[in-house]
């Protein structure tokens, strides 16, 4: 049936429109109009000399000073899980990420896993895997990358020690850099990485 | 048959939109547009989200697409039950469903809760976000992506979608997509979280709380938020009541909140396993007042439907009583009849009748003519 010419406007029905431009209007402000008001605040969640990040159940690491927490929390906060962590440090072209979940199994079974679950297409060369033990004697293991696309580094623990080691939660940390930006962050990195310790439960 | 009450009826099929049918495809309709723009950007985000990963986590979306699929029969069995006076087309319902499981969680949804959320740890830092955020985030935007559902189908059935009822129902039927699709997204998330170790079982713990919980879940949400809409909007000469209506979706905002953010309200202490059974349970109970409320509508137009068929002896007035009325009327038939079966075949053909007379717009067509037939065979007065 043709629209009333009355109410014709580029072959729609002007009637219609006050449904339609509401839901179209209040549909964009949450699309856009939100991610843009983020985008306009700027972070200020410093880490501070003597914060330590809560990684759950107890285990905790020592963060940069001077990086931005942008997701995760510190000690003394309601506490968080181990198996459902999510910790994220930013600085300048350099990100680190940190996971936590459930695995059963060594650490170096979780990192297959982990590269298992996100296949292997970007153009990178992997180094070696190698041993990291931190200064809390947990033992994990480290493997770098590096690509055109940047510099990164993936570290797998599983939060305990001794026998309790299969079933302990596993922590993935994720570093990723700017190409040529790894350098200058590497000894922030690798004191980050020795600092982890499990809970004293474990 | 007296004037005033076939006049009566004829203003309840006007009002009420019954037996009309509902045409999706629109082309000269800006809300057809922007709900395939809507639904068509979530079909994308969907690609994109879940595209890459239906290889290695097979396993975890097909359980996940298994499992909440049979549990939306139960659902649909009930908001079928309580369809009933409206009878709104399934057509219409499908659209708010898809709405509600597309459209609403992965074209805005996604995009809005991720910057609500980082907004929250900007404003208040980490902590406050990890115990506060989720439920200072989607209770906003995701009831209002939801209830956008139900704005575009007064868009494209202005005629059929009149009534606070027609919002309880609408926004049930969106939020259960909602529902659904989201549970689907948490059990690929939670495989996601342990890179694919043990899918089908990370599937099976998922639904088992994921569907427990989904009892006073969205659907229940959305009904209530969605009936305070029409509240508000009032597009039935009395049904208008602003504060009524805003309170409602306030209501289911707050009901929202305390489920996404039960951690923090317990403080994490003895309280947060008493608290969830606490909040179902007041959850189910504004539920039910509110149903009961928006229902008063639909139960005087079935009055207004059937009382010319009152005072042709085809319905009897306790009849009239039972099929407009509540449970307590029902089984107050119930107990006049002595038979409850019998008592339950009358009301649903007396309902039957009313349909039917709505679709005829109150004329005598062979199908109301077959179904007061049916009524009086039931009565043993044909």
């Amino acid at each position: 049936m043709r629209v009333p010419v009355e109410h014709r406007w580029l072959g729609l029905d002007r009637r219609t429109f006050g449904p339609g431009l509401v839901a179209l209007a209040v549909a964009l402000v949450l699309i856009y109009g939100l991610p843009a008001l983020d985008a306009a605040i700027p972070w200020h969640n410093e880490i501070r000399a003597g914060d330590v990040l809560d990684l759950g159940d107890g285990a905790t690491a020592v963060p940069p000073v001077g990086w931005q927490l942008e997701d995760g929390t510190l000690t003394g906060g309601a506490g968080t899980g181990a198996t459902s962590l999510q910790v994220l440090l930013v600085t300048g072209g350099t990100t680190i990420g940190m996971q936590g979940t459930a695995f059963r199994g060594t650490a170096r079974a979780f990192l297959d896993q982990v590269r298992r679950s996100e296949g292997d297409n970007a153009p990178a060369v992997d180094g070696e895997v190698g041993t990291l033990t931190t200064d809390a004697g947990l033992v994990g293991v480290v493997r770098s990358t590096t690509g055109p696309g940047g510099d990164g580094v993936e570290a797998a623990f599983k939060m305990a020690t001794g026998t309790a080691v299969d079933a302990a939660p596993a922590l993935l940390v994720r570093v990723r850099s700017a190409p040529g930006q790894f350098e200058r962050q590497r000894d922030k990195v690798t004191a980050l990485l020795r600092s982890i310790a499990p809970g004293t439960t474990r | 048959m007296t004037a005033p009450a076939k006049a009566a009826q004829l203003a309840a099929i006007e009002q009420s939109g019954w037996g009309r049918p509902f045409r999706f495809v629109q082309p000269h309709n800006l809300a057809f547009w922007v709900y395939l723009l809507g639904v068509g950007g979530g079909v994308l985000a969907v690609l994109r989200y879940f595209g890459p990963a239906v290889g290695f986590y097979g396993p975890a979306l097909t359980g996940g697409v298994l499992l909440f699929g049979l549990y939306l029969v139960p659902w649909l069995l009930l908001l079928r039950h309580h369809n009933r006076f409206t009878s709104q087309p399934a057509g219409l319902l499908a659209t708010a469903f898809a709405w509600g499981g597309i459209a609403a969680p992965f074209w805005i949804a996604l995009p809005a809760n991720d910057a609500l959320l980082r907004i929250w740890s900007k404003v208040g830092g980490t902590s406050f976000a990890a115990d506060w955020a989720a439920g200072l985030t989607a209770p906003v935007d995701e009831e209002l992506a939801k209830a956008l559902g139900l704005v575009l189908l007064i868009g494209l059935a202005p005629r059929l979608v009149r009534s606070a009822y027609d919002g309880f129902v609408i926004g049930a039927f969106t939020g259960l997509g909602f529902q659904v699709f989201e549970d689907v997204l948490y059990v690929y998330n939670g495989a996601a979280q342990t890179y694919g170790a043990d899918q089908v079982g990370t599937a099976v713990q998922m639904f088992l709380v994921r569907g427990a919980a989904g009892v006073v879940s969205h659907a229940l949400f959305s009904a209530i938020f969605c009936t305070g809409l029409m509240w508000v909007l009032g597009r039935v000469p009395g049904d208008r009541d602003v504060p009524r209506g805003v309170l409602a979706m306030l209501t289911a905002m707050v009901f929202h909140f305390a489920w996404d953010d039960m951690t923090g309200l317990s403080g994490g202490g003895a309280l947060a396993v008493v608290l969830p059974f606490l909040i179902a349970a007041v959850e189910l109970v504004v539920l039910f007042a509110v149903l009961r409320r928006a229902a008063r509508q639909e139960r005087a137009w079935t009055r207004d439907l059937l009382g010319p068929e009152v005072d042709a002896g085809v319905v009897d007035p306790a009849l009239l009583d039972a099929v407009s009325g509540l449970r307590k009327q029902r089984r107050a038939y119930r107990r006049h009849l002595r038979a409850r079966r019998r008592s339950r075949h009358l009301v649903e053909a007396a309902r039957d009748l009313a349909h039917e007379i709505a679709r005829a717009d109150g004329n005598d067509t062979p199908e109301v003519e077959h179904a007061r037939s049916e009524l009086r065979r039931l009565r043993g007065t044909g």
